[in-house]
């Protein structure tokens, strides 16, 4: 499982609908990542976790949560 | 579908291909001329037309990156054990100390083509699975 999860979708449709593809435009990714990032299938790098951020005027610990895995 | 799946999915359709080649011709010439048929492999050469124009992400990159690590340990792997097996079998059941001479062209073409068809198997792997940015 995934230790980072975000809120990405939720975001897109609070900014005005965005859709996937201009969301992907403005942080220049293609579709399928937004779509595998949404999906929690792909933890992103820094530098995108921090465009995705700024697309939509958060910081970056409010769209991406590190979730400590618990151990039996 | 990317650029990266379709030359993914080229590699293993190809390499499909060479298998039947082989059993169909394996019948007619016997081992070593129905070989000659994984050189419709050389089709893959044609990979590098498939989306051209396409620029690939930092995830595309990351599963590019982890594809051929694995293409490379699977080709290392197979050649590794090819030119053990090639000694085992010269020395414990045929007694020589030689070792036919096409056996290396042989094991050194296996190593190349489970590299590239590793690297195409874990390509399409990869896109259905969690990747992880190299430094995320």
């Amino acid at each position: 499982m995934p230790e980072i999860t975000n809120c990405i979708r939720r975001l897109r449709f609070d900014h005005d609908e965005m859709t996937q593809e201009e969301l992907a435009q403005r942080v220049s990714v293609t579709r399928q990542t937004i779509i595998a990032l949404e999906a929690g299938k792909y933890t992103p790098s820094l530098a995108l976790a921090f465009r995705i951020a700024r697309t939509f005027n958060k910081r970056v610990e409010d769209v991406f949560q590190y979730e400590v895995p618990i151990r039996e | 579908m990317n650029a990266e799946q379709k030359r993914a999915w080229l590699g293993v359709a190809t390499m499909a291909a060479c298998v039947v080649g082989y059993l169909v011709l394996l019948p007619f010439f016997g081992p070593w001329a129905a070989a000659g048929a994984f050189g419709i492999y050389g089709i893959n050469g044609f990979a590098g037309l498939i989306g051209r124009k396409e620029r690939p992400d930092e995830r595309d990159k990351a599963i590019a990156r982890h594809a051929t690590l694995a293409g490379a340990m699977a080709s290392y792997l197979a050649f590794i054990i090819g030119c053990m097996g090639t000694w085992f079998v010269v020395f414990a059941f045929r007694h020589e100390d030689q070792v036919y001479v096409h056996a290396l062209g042989a094991i050194t073409q296996l190593g190349a083509i489970v590299f590239f068809l590793a690297r195409s198997v874990a390509i399409l792997v990869f896109y259905g699975r969690h990747v992880e940015a190299d430094n995320a």
